[in-house]
Order: structure tokens, then sequence, then C-alpha cells
């Protein structure tokens, strides 16, 4: 029951993130290799603004998203939008450049030590066997009510329609007279705001640490190529799966003899990606098709 | 109401139009033929604003929107039929037309008021309104081209810009292809039309523009284009009467 619940919670970050990248690929069709680090400066500045600048914690995690959806504005504006109408693998190169400066801003502004949003000990409540914080509560209610809204805008409002039309056919949506540089730029940031509220979901969770943001891109990338490449339910699926086998692989008494090491965790979600590509090499679920 | 002037097209080392200048009457229909590789969905590209031309200019009604992107064309009254499907497969019938509808600038959208009740309208005029809850994907190829022109017309165009509306089409639903052309005429629509179907042609068109090697190579009334030496070298490689 903790396993599951520790599943829940972890899969709830990770589909965070995951599903606003998988929105970005299915739209845009490129590659945003920054988003772990855009993620942790959401965090670290909803950190600053609560211990630092003793904030209250709303006015702090609010702070934490604009600065997440500035700093995803900015990504777009200088290494994306210039690169992917030349080619869509351009960005690749050039987010893997500026998730290396940030790397190191990240270091030199909040340094290495772990940071926690929250200070002080955390109140349990049990349900069942398994004892949830009242913040992790909290961010799992958070997390499903942000993908149910989600999936309520993306399928039954105007703005969905068009979003659905841009992936489906570019050509054809822009020839109905649907922007869809205004929508790339929407989306782009709606994917940073979505990553900046996994990161403050850590920072409240856990601590947050320069470290974090290349194994929260692997996990990303193993749940959106897993789960059939812009297909966003998938990505968010198997976000879920992926938290779930990393839970079972260092939780279980494997044949009563040994616990596999928790800094093997991270091996999971490269695993799940050959697996998966092995068997499906289309991924699990059906890719979204780019026709434009 | 649309007209082109010298438009020229250079891509890379290859130039893909040279020097084509037309123009379409409100109300026409215009044909535009000739080879494969001829220049015919680059023009169609060129003025619905997915390629810039190199030299040459694009007015609509008199403006000059050579400069002005494919969605703001759109939105001006210039609407296109794909020759690969411009529909949105994974959505339904319903959602392919409301989704044209809610591209609609803010007032048009307001004047026409319940647009699910337009767009039923819309799939019951091509006999499709049985389908609206299935996705698009499931049409046969007559349907989808059926839906897309639908669709493009109710979304107020004022300028049709047809890519092989009968490719893959049977001949049942190439009359009623043909049938939904020269309505859109009555309604005083302007159409541009890419076809192989010289039968097709003759029948819905009034006037052909014969395109060779990127540029004009003859224009006429149907029946006097298909008469001519020249569409028949063009088509057949030499003229079969000589």
């Amino acid at each position: 029951m903790q396993l599951l619940a520790n599943a829940l919670i972890a899969g709830s970050l990770a589909a965070l993130i995951a599903g606003g990248l998988a929105l970005v690929y299915g739209v845009l069709g490129v590659f945003n290799m920054a988003l772990g680090q855009l993620a942790l400066t959401g965090g670290y500045i909803a950190w600053w603004l609560h211990q630092v600048a003793h904030l209250s914690l709303f006015v702090s995690v609010i702070g934490g998203l604009i600065s997440g959806a500035l700093m995803t504005w900015l990504t777009f504006e200088v290494f994306v939008r210039p690169f992917y109408k030349h080619h869509r693998f351009l960005p690749l190169v050039t987010t893997i450049a500026w998730s290396m400066i940030l790397d190191g801003l990240i270091l030199l502004v909040f340094e290495e030590r772990p940071r926690s949003i929250l200070s002080g000990g955390k109140s349990m409540i049990p349900i069942g066997s398994a004892l949830i914080s009242k913040e992790q509560c909290i961010m799992i209610i958070l997390t499903i009510a942000s993908l149910l809204l989600f999936a309520w805008v993306f399928h039954c409002t105007p703005f969905g329609r068009k979003l659905r039309a841009v992936v489906q056919h570019e050509s054809a949506a822009r020839s109905l007279g649907i922007n869809s540089a205004v929508l790339h730029r929407v989306i782009f940031i709606v994917s940073g705001v979505f990553a900046a509220a996994g990161g403050i979901f850590i920072g409240i969770d856990q601590n947050l640490s320069p470290t974090l943001a290349f194994s929260l891109t692997i996990k990303a990338y193993a749940a959106i190529i897993a789960g059939g490449k812009g297909n966003i339910w998938g990505a968010i699926i198997c976000a879920y799966a992926i938290a779930l086998l990393e839970q079972l692989l260092v939780g279980i008494h494997w044949f009563g003899a040994f616990y596999v090491p928790a800094g093997y965790q991270q091996t999971v979600a490269l695993l799940f990606i050959i697996g998966i590509l092995l068997l499906k090499p289309s991924g699990l679920f059906r890719s979204v098709s780019r026709t434009a | 109401m649309l007209s082109l002037s010298h438009i020229s097209l250079t891509i890379g080392e290859h130039r893909i139009l040279s020097d084509v200048s037309c123009s379409v009457d409100k109300g026409e229909i215009v044909g535009l033929i000739g080879p494969n590789g001829s220049g015919k969905t680059t023009l169609f590209n060129v003025i619905s604003g997915f390629l810039a031309p190199t030299h040459g200019t694009v007015h609509l009604r008199g403006l000059d929107i050579t400069c002005s992107s494919s969605s703001r064309r759109a939105q001006m009254g210039i609407g296109r039929v794909f020759q690969n499907f411009g529909i949105f497969r994974e959505m339904t019938l319903e959602e392919n037309v409301l989704v044209a509808l809610e591209a609609l600038p803010k007032a048009d959208r307001t004047q026409r008021g319940n647009l699910r009740k337009i767009a039923g309208e819309t799939l019951e005029m091509v006999g499709l309104q049985s389908h609206a809850k299935q996705k698009a994907g499931s049409l046969s190829g007559g349907q989808m081209r059926l839906l897309e022109i639908a669709r493009t017309l109710m979304s107020g165009k004022e300028v049709f810009l047809l890519d092989e509306p009968t490719a893959g089409v049977s001949p049942k639903l190439t009359q009623q292809v043909a049938d939904l052309i020269l309505q859109l005429k009555k309604q005083g629509k302007t159409i541009l039309v890419v076809e192989h179907d010289l039968p097709f042609i003759s029948h819905v068109c009034d006037r052909v523009i014969v395109m060779d090697v990127g540029r004009v190579a003859l224009t006429g009334k149907p029946d006097e284009v298909k008469k001519s030496k020249e569409l028949r070298e063009l088509y057949f490689g030499a003229d079969p009467t000589t």
C-alpha cells in the first residue's frame, strides 16, 4: 500500500512534466532538453520567495509558476523559435546548450546544498496501511485536478479544438485562419508552467538539488517515448507506470533475499524506454502523426 | 478579386515559378492544369501564404497581401482544399466544421449565432449528418473531400483554392463535388481549381490556365484550350493528330 502511495506521489510529479513535454512535441514536433532545469528554476524561485523573502507559501508558489512561465518563454524565443522552422532537430542541440548554462546558473545562484520550500516536520495522514503527508495529498489532488482541467480544455473548448487541429494538420489549420505561431508559443509556455509546478512539488515534498534536472528530463522523455510520441495521455499513463516500477524495484524484498539499492531507481526509466521500444517501437499508445 | 503579378519563386538553384501573372474575377471558376511538376500546387502555396515569392505580388480585392501570413489570408477570405485531404482525422466531423467556424474573426462568429447548429447544417448539406459524431478518419476519400469543401464554404471564404478535388474520388462523388463547386459559383464565390480531369474542368470552369515548367503556357475558354495543339503536346508529349 505504501509502495502504491509513493508511486502515486512520484507519478504525479512525473506526469506534470511529461504531459507538458508531450504537448510540446505533439504541437511543435520539437524536444526541449532544458525542461528539467526549467522545473528546478520554478522550484528554487518558490523556495527563495518563501524562505528568503519570507512571502506566504501561496504567493511563493504563484511566483515560482510565473518565473517558470517567463523562463520557458525566454527559452522559446531565444533557443527554439529561431531554429525549429529550419529543422525540428536543431532545438535539441540548442536546448541542451541552454540546459548546461542553466545548470551552471542554478549552481551559482542557489548553491549545491539541498533546499526545501517548507521547513520543519510534516504531519502524516494514515490512509489504509500507508502514510501520506498533508502536503503530498494536496499535491496529488492538485495534479489530478490540473490534468482534468487540461483534459477539459483540450477536448471540450474552442481553444482545445484549435490546438488539436494544429497537432493533426498544421497547414489545414492555418488555412482556416488559426494562428499556429501564437499557439506554439502558448503551448511551450504552458509546458513550462507544468514543469515549474513539478519543481515546486519537489521543493515542498523533498529537497531541491541542482543535480535533479537531468533525471527529471530523462523520466519525462521515457514517458513520452513509451507513451507514443506526442500522445499526451499515453505520456501521463507511462509517467505513473514508471513511478510504480521504480517503487516496486527498490521497495520489494526480492526473493526474500535482497533489496535493490535506491541508487538503481534511476535506471528504471531508461530500461522502460528500451523494453517498450524493443516490444513496440511506436510506443504503447498511438503516436500523434504530424502531417505538416 | 484575386490577381497575381509577375510571380517568381526560386528555391535553392531551382526556379519553380517564372513570371506568372494572372487574375480571377469575382464569381469566376478558373481551372489550373498542366503536367506534374509544372508549378500548380506551388502557385497555390504562394497564393495561400505558405510560400513567399522571390519576386512579384499577390493582391486580394485590390489589397497587397504578399507579406501576409497564411492564417491572416484565411481570415481575409482565402480558403484552401488540400490535395492530400486537409481534414483533422482524429476529430469528429462536427468538430472539423466547428473548428473552422471558431477560427473566424470574433465579429463574424457573433453574427452567425449558434455555431453547433451551423456545423449540423453544413454536414446535412453534403449528406454526412449521420456521421457527425464519427471520427473524420473513418470516412472514404470522397466523403473527406466533401467535408473539406463544405467546411471551407461554411467558414465564409470568398476565394477557394481547390487542389485536385476529384483525386481518389468515385465517379458518383465526383459529380457531387462538381455540383458543390457550381453551387459555390452561384453564391458568387471565386474559385481556382487544380485538376488533371479534363472533362471535369470543361464541365465546371469558365476559363483555363495551362501551366508548364513554372510559367503560364496558355489561357482561354475550356473548349478552346482542349482543342489547342500546345495542350496536347504538354500532356501527351506530341500532337497525336500529326
